[in-house]
Formats: structure tokens, C-alpha cells, sequence
């Protein structure tokens, strides 16, 4: 695995695991039934999973395929391979 | 929570599990349909929980299970439950005059163009004070209560334009339908919640919770 690849699917991972936490947390607000609740998702679930889909935007923009390039090779080869696999 | 629970906590669980196979092999990616995994994963999903959790959090804002979960709304449900029928919000909830699930709401929201939001807002302040700050006692309404959001029902209903008090003095009913005389006035309909003379009233058992 190089470098490259070993990035994008860490940030992957990250971004995962933060809107995993973030989908646990609308789940506990959503049993209860507290004005608290609203709270609790909207600043705590809301946070974790707006961070999540920034950093994997930020991983597409990051590790993306370069245009016009021809010296990088994106590992996990974001659109680059389209069709060869 | 009601309505589009089920649906959501669906969202959810699928989300958790897409979730969780990426976090175990981050590798699947590297296939076409891995990155679709990854986008519906990373973004559809949380999207689509984030939009419907919102909505979904929003109605419930709007039952009186939420108003009178917070300790300091106690004695106004209480108060829904007098067994005395001057008290005007005990005869509109025991009577279905307003929907039991969303009495107060019902007659709490400004029947306007941003009268929604504005309640929201309000609440997002309500919750506020009431962890961070110290609720005023008695609890007393930001403005005036307006003839507008008892017309909103009322008006047109013959009960209203055709009852004798309302037609005995002439124009009454138009300074009433106009906002000039309140509905509230002393001596019409001036019992409301009245928490304080709440304790010598006895309580209606019926209805359920």
C-alpha cells in the first residue's frame, strides 16, 4: 500500500467513524423524548456528522486524480480508473 | 417520537452499518462501487438523517408530551386538567376543542407567516434559560396574547358570531374581530391557566395521559 493510498483510506476511516458517532447520537435523541434532545442532536450529532462529510469531501479534493497530470497516481484511483474495474 | 420514526431509525441503522463496513475495510473503496459505497456512506446517508432527524425533532417540538416535559410547565398541564369550566384552556383540551396531542401549541403559535419559526425560536431560547438561566415565575408570555390566534378557530363559528354576550353590546364583535377589545378582557374570558388558584381546583382523572 503506498502512501497515497494509506492517506485517502484513513481519512476514509476518520470520517467514518465520525458520522457513525454522529448517527448514534441522533439515535439516543431520538428515544428521548426531551426538549434536551433537540439539543443533543443538533449540536453534538450535527457537529460530528458535518465534520465527517467535510473531511471526506476534503479527502476527494485532496487525494483526487490530478487533470492533466501524469506524474501522480492516485491509489484508490478516484474516478481515474473508472470503467478498468 | 411519532411519524417518521421508524423510517429514520432505518436510516440510521443502515448508515451505521455502511458506516462501520468502510471504518473495518476502507480498502473497498478502491472499486467504482466501493466509491458510490463511500459517497452514499459519507454523505447521502448523514444527509438524509440530518434533513429527517430535523424534521422529525421539529414536529415533536410541537406535542404537549414536549411543552410539559420541563418541570416549570407542570402546573400549566395541570391546568389543561381543571375541572372547572371558566378555565379556558381546561374546556378547549378536555372538550377536543384543540387537538389533546398538540394543545398547546395549538393555541401558543402566532397564526402568521413566520409565526412557526418564530415559536421554534423561541423554544431553542425556552431550553436555554431553563439549563443556563433562571425561568421567571410566573412565566409570562413574550406580548400580549392576540385575539388573532382565538379567531384562527373561532371566527365565523356561530358560537362566536351569533353568542349573546358577543352581540349584546353593539360593534363589540367587530373591535373584537378587529384586536381592539380582548377576548381576555376582565369579566369574558379571563381565566386562563391561572396556576395560582390552580391548588383549590379539582382535577379531571378522565382522558388518559
Amino acid at each position: 500500500m503506498n502512501v497515497w493510498k494509506a492517506g485517502i483510506e484513513r481519512r476514509l476511516q476518520i470520517s467514518g467513524a465520525l458520522i457513525a458517532l454522529g448517527l448514534v447520537v441522533e439515535l439516543v435523541s431520538l428515544l428521548w423524548s426531551h426538549p434536551a434532545a433537540f439539543l443533543l442532536f443538533l449540536l453534538l450529532g450535527g457537529s460530528l456528522m458535518c465534520a465527517g462529510i467535510v473531511i471526506y469531501l476534503t479527502s476527494l479534493v485532496v487525494h483526487g486524480p490530478s487533470v492533466g497530470g501524469g506524474d501522480q497516481t492516485p491509489a484508490t484511483g478516484a474516478g481515474v480508473r473508472a470503467g478498468g474495474e | 417520537m411519532v411519524g417518521m420514526t421508524p423510517l429514520l431509525i432505518g436510516i440510521i441503522l443502515v448508515g451505521l452499518g455502511l458506516a462501520a463496513l468502510l471504518i473495518a475495510r476502507p480498502s473497498v473503496t478502491a472499486t467504482r462501487g466501493g466509491k458510490i459505497l463511500a459517497f452514499v456512506t459519507l454523505f447521502i446517508f448523514p444527509a438524509l438523517a440530518g434533513f429527517t432527524g430535523t424534521a422529525e425533532h421539529l414536529e415533536f417540538s410541537k406535542s404537549t408530551q414536549f411543552c410539559l416535559s420541563c418541570h416549570v410547565m407542570d402546573d400549566y398541564g395541570k391546568s389543561l386538567r381543571a375541572d372547572d369550566r371558566s378555565f379556558i384552556p381546561a374546556v378547549h383540551f378536555q372538550n377536543h376543542l384543540v387537538p389533546r396531542d398538540r394543545a398547546c401549541f395549538t393555541c401558543h403559535t402566532d397564526y402568521a407567516m413566520y409565526g412557526d419559526l418564530r415559536a421554534k425560536l423561541r423554544g431553542l431560547k425556552h431550553v436555554y434559560v431553563y439549563y443556563l438561566g433562571t425561568p421567571p415565575d410566573p412565566i409570562k408570555l413574550y406580548t400580549p396574547y392576540q385575539n388573532r390566534e382565538c379567531l384562527h378557530c373561532h371566527l365565523g363559528a356561530r358560537s362566536f358570531e351569533e353568542g349573546a354576550t358577543h352581540t349584546q353590546e353593539p360593534g363589540l364583535l367587530e373591535r373584537v374581530k378587529l384586536g381592539q377589545f380582548s377576548c381576555l378582557s376582565s369579566g369574558c374570558h379571563n381565566i386562563v391557566h391561572d396556576v395560582k388558584g390552580l391548588k383549590d381546583v379539582k382535577l379531571w382523572e378522565g382522558g388518559g395521559r
